[in-house]
C-alpha cells in the first residue's frame, strides 16, 4: 500500500503558527471586549457612544486587526475540522471554496461597516 | 492508504485531553456561528440609531442574557483550553497537560460564574 500524506508535508506549517499566533491575540483582545462591552458597560449601548468610539483611528486598527485574526481563526478551525473528517477531494475543494466565500464576505461586511461608520452622524 | 478519523471511535474518550480536543472543536465551531451574528449587529449600526436600538432591544431579553452567559462560558472553555494547547506546542506543556487542564479549566469556571453572575444582574425584568 502507498502511503500518502501529501496534504500533512506540503502545506499547514504556516496555517498551524498563525492559528497560534491570531490565538494569543484572540484571548487578550477577547476577554477585554468582553469584560468591557458585556460587565462594564452593563449590556447598554447607546448608540452615539459607540458610532464616536468606532470613528477614531486607533480603535478602527484594532478592529480591522480583530476582525482578520477572528475570521482567520475561526475559519482555519472549521478547515482544520474538514480535513479530518472529509478525504475526498472534491468535496474538500468544496468546502474550501465554501469556507473561502464565508470568509470573505464576512471580512466585506466587516470592512464595509468600518468605513460607513466613519461618515454617519 | 493512510487510516482515517473515525468520529465514533470510543477509544478515544477516555483520556482528558481526548474530551478538552472535541470539546474545544465543538465550542469552535459554535463560536464562529456567533462571529457571524456579531459582525451583523455591528453592521446594523451603519443603518441609524432606530434599527441599532431595536436590535439591540431585541438582544436584551432575558432569553438572549441567558445565551450570553452560555457564551461567555464557551469563550472561556476555549479560550483557557486555547492557552493549553500553546503551552503544550510551545513550552512542553505535554508533560502536565493534564493538570494545566484541571487548573485553567478551573480559573475558567471562577471566570465564568463570576461574569455570569454580572451579566444576569444586568436583566430588567
Amino acid at each position: 500500500m502507498k502511503k500518502t500524506f501529501r496534504e500533512s508535508s506540503k502545506a499547514g506549517a504556516i496555517a498551524w503558527l498563525l492559528q497560534r499566533v491570531t490565538a494569543v491575540l484572540l484571548f487578550i483582545g477577547l476577554i477585554y471586549h468582553f469584560v468591557y462591552y458585556h460587565f462594564i458597560s452593563k449590556g447598554v449601548y447607546p448608540w452615539k457612544e459607540v458610532v464616536a468610539r468606532m470613528q477614531s483611528p486607533w480603535f478602527n486598527l484594532l478592529q480591522f486587526v480583530f476582525l482578520a485574526a477572528a475570521l482567520f481563526h475561526g475559519l482555519n478551525g472549521v478547515w482544520m475540522v474538514t480535513e479530518d473528517y472529509i478525504h475526498g477531494k472534491i468535496w474538500r475543494m468544496i468546502i474550501f471554496c465554501l469556507i473561502l466565500f464565508v470568509g470573505l464576505a464576512l471580512f466585506f461586511v466587516g470592512i464595509l461597516t468600518i468605513f460607513k461608520i466613519q461618515s454617519v452622524k | 492508504m493512510y487510516k482515517r478519523t473515525r468520529i465514533f471511535d470510543l477509544n478515544y474518550y477516555k483520556f482528558v485531553g481526548s474530551w478538552a480536543w472535541i470539546l474545544h472543536r465543538l465550542s469552535g465551531l459554535a463560536l464562529i456561528f456567533y462571529l457571524t451574528l456579531h459582525i451583523w449587529v455591528i453592521n446594523t449600526l451603519t443603518m441609524g440609531p432606530e434599527k441599532f436600538e431595536r436590535v439591540i432591544q431585541f438582544l436584551s431579553s432575558p432569553l438572549f442574557k441567558f445565551l450570553e452567559v452560555g457564551l461567555w462560558g464557551v469563550i472561556l472553555y476555549h479560550a483557557f483550553n486555547g492557552v493549553r494547547v500553546v503551552i503544550v506546542d510551545f513550552f512542553k506543556g505535554s508533560l502536565v497537560h493534564k493538570k494545566l487542564f484541571v487548573v485553567l479549566i478551573a480559573i475558567a469556571f471562577v471566570l465564568w460564574a463570576l461574569g455570569s453572575y454580572l451579566l444576569i444582574s444586568h436583566i430588567q425584568w
